[in-house]
């Protein structure tokens, strides 16, 4: 499973994967636009203090080949292969860009994105739209740095010189040769190692980069396929030997089916190599057991003994499955069902449920799937205020007490049905808070406010300051409609009844005030109402009268629901 | 005129419980290999395949559950595919493979008549009085399918000393050699949960599995019995 990474997101690389030979493939596009997208390698004081490693067309590949340019693949504008273990220790942080080649903006472009793959399976991905941006010329994307361990920011700020910019903020002069023009397209150049890419077939590399601390360190060969690109690598094989692949398990949750489900590998291949880049991940399933802890990720501040895989399950499926199983065994030879093979999930209760394993990143927030949000209490130690009834599970110490009635109270006071009621959790535990199968959005402010429908908040930390407002205006039901207003350090989450539309504010934007989920504190709200004597005259009101308007400067949103209160 | 519908058609079968999408299930069924449904999951069926509502030795077992709960099973046979929903709620599928799993009444779906299954009273929780949470613990080799609302969430309950506390409204299943104990919040009173006005979680502890889905709205599964 994918995390989602918004503008601003950080996260430990160690909690995504566990490996260290990361895929990072950037797309990027916008019509009648070519983009120049490189990897600026910079030093403790974030400046290019050595300009080999200032990976881009020109330079595909930096002296030691930590940081290679792969050219265009899989469905990336622009792909990266960067080996972490391998990156000197004068290069402290590595910052993705991408910049506009000719003339244009950034908030032409087209959604896009940056991901990072490892191990075949895509573990993060940061998506960006034109909207976020406005004249620039270039912009960085995310960067890799190293702060205790390495880790991950999605960035997404603009410049608005372009290359030459950044290159002057990334430490000067250097290259100027090369900035000034050079109308070269982007494209892959066709560099020995671009056409070895896709598949990293072992030989391609002499030294097979098997260091990494964690028991899975994943370098399987397989592993730089990105998940799309299910094209078989001609004439790649992968090694014989099954053996590896018990350390070449998929470091984070496995998809116990292939990702794109379509391969279904001929029936009782015996442990073969399968012809697929993505088929040496199959034989886990039955070495599941084997793994000692199924996130693979030591580091974890996980409670002792939290992430063991239970001895009395999986300890019954029998470890040396042929890939091919998944019949039910001695139940075939009818017409209609005939397994072919291809299993679904392996056997077993944990097998089967694999793929909905709880996913450990060391975050005081995390989101387990789109409807479910755990909130570690333990990581920031602060409580956690949360909509009475959201908690389905937790564990540890948690209390759970009532949030007092200066709040709720003042919100029943003024609200007429409106009113809400607040937990809070406080103690050294995990929670996971889910309502009514509503999808889940943490939002992370740093110091930056916005207001939510106080309907749609789920949860916030306790340091975040929050004031109750109402907006009102005649024909909104219930008289006004209450907002909560939320500004400081911290994650809330927002809840949606299915999947929100973000619009960005412009000179007309208008919502429904039951559908509006939140928007942006800076934007000004307004209600407008559309007042025609031939309308209101006569019986058969359209219903969409009475509208909330925003106004604001550029950069401003509003969230609105697929659903009507 | 059909082609955004084309991607829609079945996909090969492989085993004998497959998901068609997430909200759907699709057997393979044969002959002798029978299968209990959730009476009224059948959404359509290809083959020649029977529906014998409550067959006797069902009822006989599943009195007690039915008198609570309304959930009967009906019993399919022949030979064909099936496909099974039950309103849009997401269905996972459990090869056992000699495994056991408890589940929740309301959140089974399908499973091998050839398994053995029977009601129970949750342990633990029968010391408040008049109430319990009847579950089915179903075990062998075969296939179980699950319901869930919203994509559901597996917690590994670890064995460590702070056990796992689930509100039962969004309990799916368990590992049935956990231990289960009931659990008043009094601090908290009456203000998580919801409906009865009495907050209860269910702890768990031992080493096994918990299935929790993102949702509370099912019927409440702490029920009144006499």
């Amino acid at each position: 499973m994918a995390r989602e990474f918004q503008r601003g997101h950080k996260a430990r690389i160690s909690d995504l994967t566990a490996g260290t030979d990361l895929y990072v493939g950037v797309q990027i596009s916008a019509p009648g636009l070519t983009f120049d997208i490189s990897c600026f390698g910079l030093d403790a004081d974030e400046r290019l203090s050595d300009d080999r490693y200032f990976v881009f067309f020109n330079q595909p590949k930096s002296p030691e080949e930590s940081i290679q340019l792969l050219g265009a693949q899989a469905g990336d504008t622009e792909s990266f292969r960067i080996t972490l273990d391998r990156i000197p220790a004068h290069i402290r942080k590595l910052s993705f860009t991408a910049t506009v080649d000719g003339n244009g903006q950034m908030s032409q472009i087209a959604p896009g994105y940056l991901r990072i793959v490892a191990g075949g399976e895509e573990v993060a991905r940061y998506s960006f739209s034109g909207s976020e941006f406005s004249t620039e010329r270039a912009v960085m994307l995310g960067d890799f740095y190293f702060k205790d361990v390495w880790r991950f920011a999605a960035v997404g700020q603009g410049f608005d010189g372009g290359l030459e910019a950044l290159l002057k903020n990334f430490g000067g002069e250097v290259l100027e040769e090369e900035t000034p023009a050079e109308p070269q397209q982007p494209q892959p150049q066709p560099q020995p190692q671009s056409g070895a890419a896709p598949g990293f077939a072992p030989p391609a590399f002499g030294v097979p980069a098997a260091p990494a601390p964690a028991p899975a360190p994943a370098p399987a060969p397989q592993g730089f396929a990105p998940p799309p690109g299910h094209t078989p690598p001609p004439g790649h094989t992968p090694p014989p030997a099954p053996a590896p692949s018990v350390h070449g398990a998929p470091t984070i949750i496995a998809p116990m089916a292939p990702p794109a489900g379509g391969t279904v590998p001929p029936p009782a291949t015996p442990p073969a190599p399968a012809p697929y880049g993505q088929q040496p991940q199959q034989p886990p399933y039955g070495q599941q057991p084997q793994q000692p802890s199924y996130g693979g990720q030591p580091g974890a501040p996980m409670p002792p003994g939290y992430g063991q895989q239970p001895a009395p399950y999986g300890g019954q499926a029998t470890p040396p499955m042929p890939p091919g199983y998944g019949q039910v065994p001695g139940q075939q030879a009818a017409p209609y069902g005939v397994p072919q093979g291809a299993p679904q999930g392996g056997a077993g209760v944990t097998a089967a449920l694999q793929a909905f394993k709880e996913t450990p990143t060391g975050q005081r927030w995390t989101q387990q799937n789109k409807k479910l949000i755990r909130v570690d209490l333990g990581i920031g130690g602060q409580p956690v205020l949360a909509r009475q009834g959201s908690m389905v599970l937790y564990q540890g110490k948690v209390d759970f007490s009532y949030k007092g009635a200066g709040f709720a109270g003042r919100i029943v006071g003024n609200a007429t049905g409106q009113e809400m009621q607040l937990m809070r959790c406080t103690g050294q535990g995990q929670v996971f808070l889910a309502e009514n199968s509503t999808h889940l959005h943490p939002v992370e402010l740093q110091g930056d406010a916005i207001c939510v429908s106080a309907e749609n908040v789920l949860a916030f930390d306790e340091s975040l300051q929050y004031e109750v407002r109402r907006v009102e205006g005649h024909g909104i039901p219930g008289g006004a409609l209450f907002t909560m207003q939320f500004q400081g350090t911290g994650t809330i989450v927002v809840k949606t009844h299915g999947t929100p539309v973000v619009l960005p504010v412009t000179p007309t934007t208008f919502a429904d005030c039951n559908a509006v989920v939140a928007w942006s504190a800076a934007s000004q709200v307004i209600v407008s109402s559309q007042v025609r004597m031939r309308r209101n005259a006569y019986p058969g009101d359209t219903g969409e009268s009475v509208n909330l308007q925003f106004r604001g400067a550029p950069g401003n949103f509003i969230v609105v629901q697929p659903y009507e209160v | 005129m059909n082609q955004p519908l084309a991607g829609y058609a079945p996909a090969p079968v492989t085993a004998r419980m497959e998901n068609h999408g997430n909200h759907m299930l699709k057997v393979a069924m044969q002959t002798g290999n029978d299968l209990l449904a959730r009476v009224g999951s059948m959404v359509a069926y290809e083959g020649f395949i029977q529906y014998e509502p409550n067959p006797p030795a069902v009822r006989q077992i599943a009195r007690d559950w039915i008198t609570g709960e309304g959930a009967p099973l009906m019993k399919c046979s022949g030979d064909g595919l099936l496909y099974l929903a039950d309103y849009g709620a997401d269905v996972v599928v459990i090869n056992l493979n000699g495994d056991g799993i408890s589940v929740n009444a309301t959140n089974l779906l399908a499973f091998d008549a050839h398994l053995t299954w029977g009601v129970e009273r949750v342990k633990g929780l029968a010391k408040f009085a008049g109430q319990g949470l009847w579950n089915t613990k179903i075990s062998g080799q075969g296939w179980v399918a699950l319901t869930s609302r919203g994509k559901p969430i597996v917690v590994d309950c670890g064995g460590g000393e702070d056990e796992t506390y689930v509100d039962p409204d969004a309990l799916v299943a368990w590992s049935p050699n956990l231990k289960v104990k009931g659990k008043r919040s009094f601090k908290a009173q009456s203000l998580i949960g919801r409906g009865s006005g009495e907050a209860y979680q269910m702890a768990f502890s031992g080493q096994g599995i918990v299935v929790v889905q993102p949702s509370e709205d099912s019927t409440d599964r702490l029920r009144f019995r006499g």
